[in-house]
This record gives structure tokens, sequence and C-alpha cells, in this order.
């Protein structure tokens, strides 16, 4: 039901090794450029720049495809929508509904975008540890209390997660069957509330803990990071990519 | 309720940035370093409590606790919601990045409203048990609704052909309105006569651990 | 170092855990605290940490009573107090930032802290350890992470807090080992009375 041990982080390409700041900064980039843009050429480069990057951290395609799948549920109660509401002309008629020529290729370039932003995604976030990201994410002055609450709900979320499964387990035990009834929402009700209780209760001890252990409000870092010459090569050449993606779709070469 | 990465319009998606930015400052403003490992450890809760399915007839819905965000957490709620959303989508891709303002800010202004419909209809009510239901009630269907309004308006605004799906999107969503309700009535039942303190406490932070401790 | 006089107190449900209570510490005392669940064992602990305020009664520590959140800012650098539920207390993403955690928070630099976790890993036979994620160790080795923890802040006083439980038969050699080397005073609650007596010169029973 929900899998937070990070499978496609473990591994060791040049993705993988890439200084986690410059995978933020690259998909911040990327995925800013795709969001605006409206140049199927464009989009279609992106898509193949993702996939090269999903290729080249040998991430396992069958994991892949499976979260596209789950990314793309959505995008199809875009096709069937779109294609018949989009006013033009029409490519095909069955019965009543006209599918439009320009309501199939706007739910193509939503299709491509979105692909594409999903792809980079995975390949540059999902490659890294949270625990890199979030050091990445001090250096680049994200405020500091997010960055910590990043990290604290990453830690607890699976601390909570086994707290679930222990009382649903026992509620199971107990012969509770989840159905829709009355009954079976109350008994939700009451999981959820007990779980807020107790992750309540924990975050008290938790701050006791630190308090114990010399805590006076202030965070210190370990670890440092630093670029290598690597690094900055491999940079430049996203820069230089997303330049040339930049060009084409203001279409300085089509015009 | 989430809208996927590539489909919304700039001026849409940066209105969304806007308003969660915005929100999310008011909240950190709010919150002392002491606070995070309360708010933090809650919005993690939350997160598995996404993550449930409650069955409706033959399917099952996600919930999403907006309004149980918001009557616990106030305007931290957008914090909350900014870092559970941004985990779930380097975690599993789930509403991506340039989405993540406009899902947040969908999810939490609704959430901070809750906050004080439930204030304004419980007034801190001693004996009032039912009527601590009563708004529960009131503000898990209020948020849902208003968060399936706000993303009706998110689609219509990025394109007209983008309506339909949106009031598609708003029918579909009438079930979930009413399974939250009930769930948050029962929920705010459920703490009230469990654990009181919650209902005060978070909304003073880590000052009340001193006050109950050492004072 | 330790002194407790008198020293009662009442849940918030009214119910009377500790009731004048007595407790002295001395240098080189090794103290074990027995007692059914339920006793105020952990209480009595968090009293001395200053997470909770006794309704009645004075805690003196180091020479100086303690009462105000203040007084106890001290008591937290120089007492290390491990608590029953290791992830109450891991809570970095990595065991290395889980030990360097406390020495930080006391000033340490971060050479000195990463010195202090090699010496704290090593110490606990767990070397090797520094990269792993905390989360993701067994309930075994996040106690010893734990224990650890409290170690590398080099306090002069240890509280543990049932230290014992989930550990595998070498780890609770290794954990005996540690603390029957150790020149620092502790107290320490266990269920387990062999156990108790391995590593106490001083035993207190405690009624319900």
């Amino acid at each position: 039901m929900i899998n937070i041990n990070q499978g496609f982080a473990q591994g060791s390409s040049w993705v993988h090794q890439l200084d986690p700041r410059i995978k933020i900064i690259t998909i911040f980039l990327l995925a800013t450029v795709l969001a605006v843009g409206e140049s199927i050429v464009m989009l279609l480069q992106a898509l193949v720049f993702s996939s090269f990057l999903i290729l080249s951290a040998k991430l396992d395609l069958k994991e892949v495809g499976k979260r596209l799948m789950v990314v793309n549920f959505f995008i199809l109660g875009i096709w069937l929508f779109v294609p018949l509401t989009y006013p033009g002309e029409a490519l095909f008629q069955v019965g009543p509904l006209s599918f439009s020529i320009p309501g199939v290729i706007y739910a193509t370039k939503i299709t491509l975008r979105s692909n594409a932003i999903m792809l980079g995604i995975i390949a540059l976030l999902s490659t890294s540890t949270v625990s890199s990201l979030m050091q990445a994410m001090r250096y680049l002055y994200i405020p500091e209390k997010i960055v910590y609450l990043f990290f604290f709900v990453y830690r607890y979320v699976h601390v909570i997660w086994k707290e679930f499964n222990r009382l649903h387990d026992s509620m199971l035990m107990r012969g509770f069957k989840s159905e829709t009834s009355l009954h079976s929402y109350r008994s939700y009700a009451y999981l959820i509330g007990m779980l807020i209780i107790r992750s309540y209760d924990r975050s008290r001890r938790v701050y006791e803990a630190m308090l114990c252990r010399g805590f006076r409000g202030e965070f210190h870092n370990l670890d440092e990071l630093s670029f290598s010459s690597r690094d900055l090569k491999i940079f430049s050449g996203i820069l230089f990519f997303i330049s040339w993606i930049i060009i084409v779709e203001k279409g300085v070469f089509l015009v | 309720m989430h809208i996927s990465e590539g489909v919304l319009s700039a001026p849409v998606l940066l209105t969304g940035a806007a308003a969660t930015a915005t929100g999310t400052a008011v909240a950190l403003r709010q919150l002392d370093n002491e606070d995070i490992p309360q708010v933090a450890i809650v919005s993690a809760a939350l997160f598995v409590g996404n993550l449930i399915h409650i069955p409706l007839g033959p399917t099952s819905v996600h919930l999403i606790l907006n309004a149980m965000a918001g009557i616990l957490l106030g305007w931290k709620a957008f914090p909350a919601f900014l870092v559970a959303f941004l985990l779930q989508s380097i975690l599993f891709q789930f509403g991506g990045l340039t989405a993540l303002g406009v899902n947040v800010a969908m999810v939490s202004i609704p959430a901070v409203v809750c906050h004080y419909l439930f204030k304004i209809v419980t007034k801190r009510d001693e004996e009032g048990i039912k009527r601590l239901g009563v708004a529960g009630f009131i503000c898990g269907a209020v948020g849902i609704a208003l968060a399936a309004i706000f993303l009706m308006l998110a689609l219509s605004f990025t394109d007209g052909s983008l309506e339909e799906m949106g009031r598609a999107i708003l029918v579909a969503n009438i079930p979930l309105a009413i399974i939250e309700a009930l769930l948050t009535s029962l929920c705010l039942v459920f703490l009230q006569k469990v654990k009181p303190e919650v209902f005060t406490e978070f909304q003073d932070g880590a000052q009340s651990l001193q006050r109950r401790g050492r004072l | 170092m330790i002194e407790l006089k008198n020293i009662s107190y009442q849940y918030q449900n009214g119910e009377q855990v500790l009731d004048d209570f007595n407790l002295t510490l001395e240098p080189g005392d090794k103290i074990g605290l027995v007692g059914p669940n339920g006793s105020g064992k952990t209480t009595l602990f968090k009293i001395i940490m200053g997470l909770l305020a006794p309704d009645e009664g004075e805690v003196i520590i180091f020479d100086q009573p303690r009462e105000k959140e203040e007084d106890f800012i001290e008591v937290r650098e120089r007492v290390g107090f491990m608590f029953q539920d290791s992830d109450d207390l891991l809570f970095c993403p990595t065991v290395e930032e889980d030990l360097a955690f406390g020495p930080l928070n006391l000033g340490k630099s971060k050479e000195e802290a990463k010195e202090i976790v090699q010496e704290t890993l090593k110490l606990i036979g767990m070397e090797g350890f520094e990269k792993k994620v905390s989360y993701r160790l067994s309930g075994g080795q996040k106690r010893m992470i734990a224990f650890g923890a409290i170690l590398a802040m080099q306090t002069e006083v240890l509280l543990l807090d049932e230290p014992f439980s989930g550990l595998d038969e070498d780890a609770i050699e290794r954990m005996v080992g540690i603390l029957n080397d150790t020149d620092r005073s502790y107290i320490i609650v266990s269920h387990n009375g062999e156990l108790i007596e391995r590593v106490t010169n001083k035993l207190y029973y405690m009624n319900e």
C-alpha cells in the first residue's frame, strides 16, 4: 500500500551521484519551462531528455512505468473530456460526439508535459535520499523551518505507519470488516483519532528527548556539500540543454 | 485530490503558488523551532490518514482530512500540507512540483476556513459534545466542498474546455464530502472524550509543555 | 549528585504515583530501581530531568536546588536520559547525525562531534553504522544507538529506562560490559532482576 523506502535512491549511476543542489535546480528550471511551454517539438525533446536521465540512472523500468500509470490516470480524464469540449474543426465524429483537432492537440501537449516533468522528478529527485535533498535545501535558502518540518515528517511517517498497521491489525483480529456502514466509518474515525493522539503524545516525547540532549531551539548540521568538477561539467550541459529548449519554444528556428 | 503536472496554465499556477507562499509565511511566523516536532508529527499522522482506503459501496476513497488539519493546526495546515505533498511527490510522484502551490492552496485555504468556522460554531462551549459533533460535520463537508470548488475553478480558469471535467470532478466529490463530514464529526467527539487537551494545546505549541510540567 | 527529598507526584487524573519519595545518588553509585508497572519509575526520571514538576518535595542536583525551567538546562547537559522507546530519541536521518545531535548542542565543533561519533560507535561495537538510516535499523540496533546517543553526550550521570529490552544476548553483554567499565554514576530501571544485579551496587524497591 505504501512504500516510503525510496527504492530508486539506491544506485551508483552518475545521476545518483550528481550533487543534490544541481538536481533540485535542474528539475525546478525544467519543470517551469515545461509547465508554460506550448511547442510540441520542444516538449518532445524534453521528454527524450527526461527518458535519457531515467535510462542513465539505470532504474527499474517496470517500477517507473507503474508510477507513470498513476500519474496518467488524471491525464486519462483529460482525454475523456477535452477532445469533446474543445471548440474547433472536427477530426472525426461518433454519433453526436465530435472530436476536435485542436482538442486532441491540446490533450497531447498536456500528456507530453506531464510525463516529461514526472520522468524528470523520478530521475532527479527520487534518486536522491531525503536527507541529501534536505541538506541541499538548506544551501538553497529554503526557510529552515520548512526544511526541519520536512525532515521530521519524513522521519515519523514510517513510525506512524507502523502504529497504524498495529492498530488496524488488532481491529481485524477482532473481526472488523471494512464496509460501507456507520459502524465501519465510526471505527475508522476512532482509528484516525487514536493515531492523532498517539502521534501527539509521541511528538511530546520526541521533544522531551531533544531537550534532554541539550536542544535549545537551534539545529546544527554536520555535513557540508561540495561541488566536484564533474558536477560542474554536467550542470553546464544541463543549462545548455534548457537554454536550447527555450530557444525551440520561442520558435527562433521555426519561424 | 490532486491536479497533475502540466495541466494548468501559468497564471493559475502562479496564483496557487502565491497563495501557498502567503499562507505558509503567515504560519511560519507563528511557528517556533520548538513547535516543529509537534506540527510535523501530526502532519505525518495526517499523511498516513490520507493513505487509508475508506470503503464506499463497490469502490473506496482516500481521505483528505483537511478540515481536521485546519481545526487542530490552524494556519499551520499550510506548511503541513506543503511538506506532506512535497514528500508525496518525491516518494510516489503524486502531485508534482509546478502544481504544488495550487494543490496545497486547494486544501489548505479550506482548512483555515474550517479552523475559524469551528471556533464560531463551538464557541469553546464546555458541555457541548453534540455541538462539537455538528461542528465537525459542517467543517468536514465544507473542507472538501471548498477544495473541490477550487479545483474546478483552477481547471476552468486554465481553459474553457476543462470546465466540463471540473464540474464532473466536483460532483464526484460529493460522496467524499459526506464521508469526511461523518468521520471528522466522529473523530472530534472521540478526541474530546479521550484527550480534550489536544484542542487547546495545538494552538499554544510547545509552551504548553512547560506550563503543564514546570510551573 | 542527585538528591530527591520527600517527592510527591500525582497524575492529572488524580492518581498518586509518588508519595514522600527519597533518593540519593552519590559519585560511584550504580542504582537499580525495581518495582511493578505504574510505580512511578519513569515519572521519577522525568522529575530529575525537569520534564515534570513534583507536587511536593525538593530536587537537588549537583548541589543546587532545581525549581525553574532554566535550572534544568544545566542538568540536561550533565545528566543523560535514555528513553524507553528508541524512536522517541532517534529522530535524525542517519546514525551519525543522531549521535552528534547532543554533542553539537553542547557546543562541540563539527570535528569534535565526528570524533565522538567514531569513539561511541567503537564503544558500542557498531563501527561502520555512521551512514546508516536510523529508522531502518532493527529494534535492538536502534536501542544500542540510542544508548550511544546518550553516552556521546559524555555526561556525569546516566538515567536508563529499560535499556535491555529488545536486545539480543550479544548486545546485552556489550551493554553490561560498558556499564561495568564506566566510572559514571547511573540509575537504571529494568524488569530483568538478574541483569540489574549484574550492573548495580544498590537497589531501591518501589511500591505501588
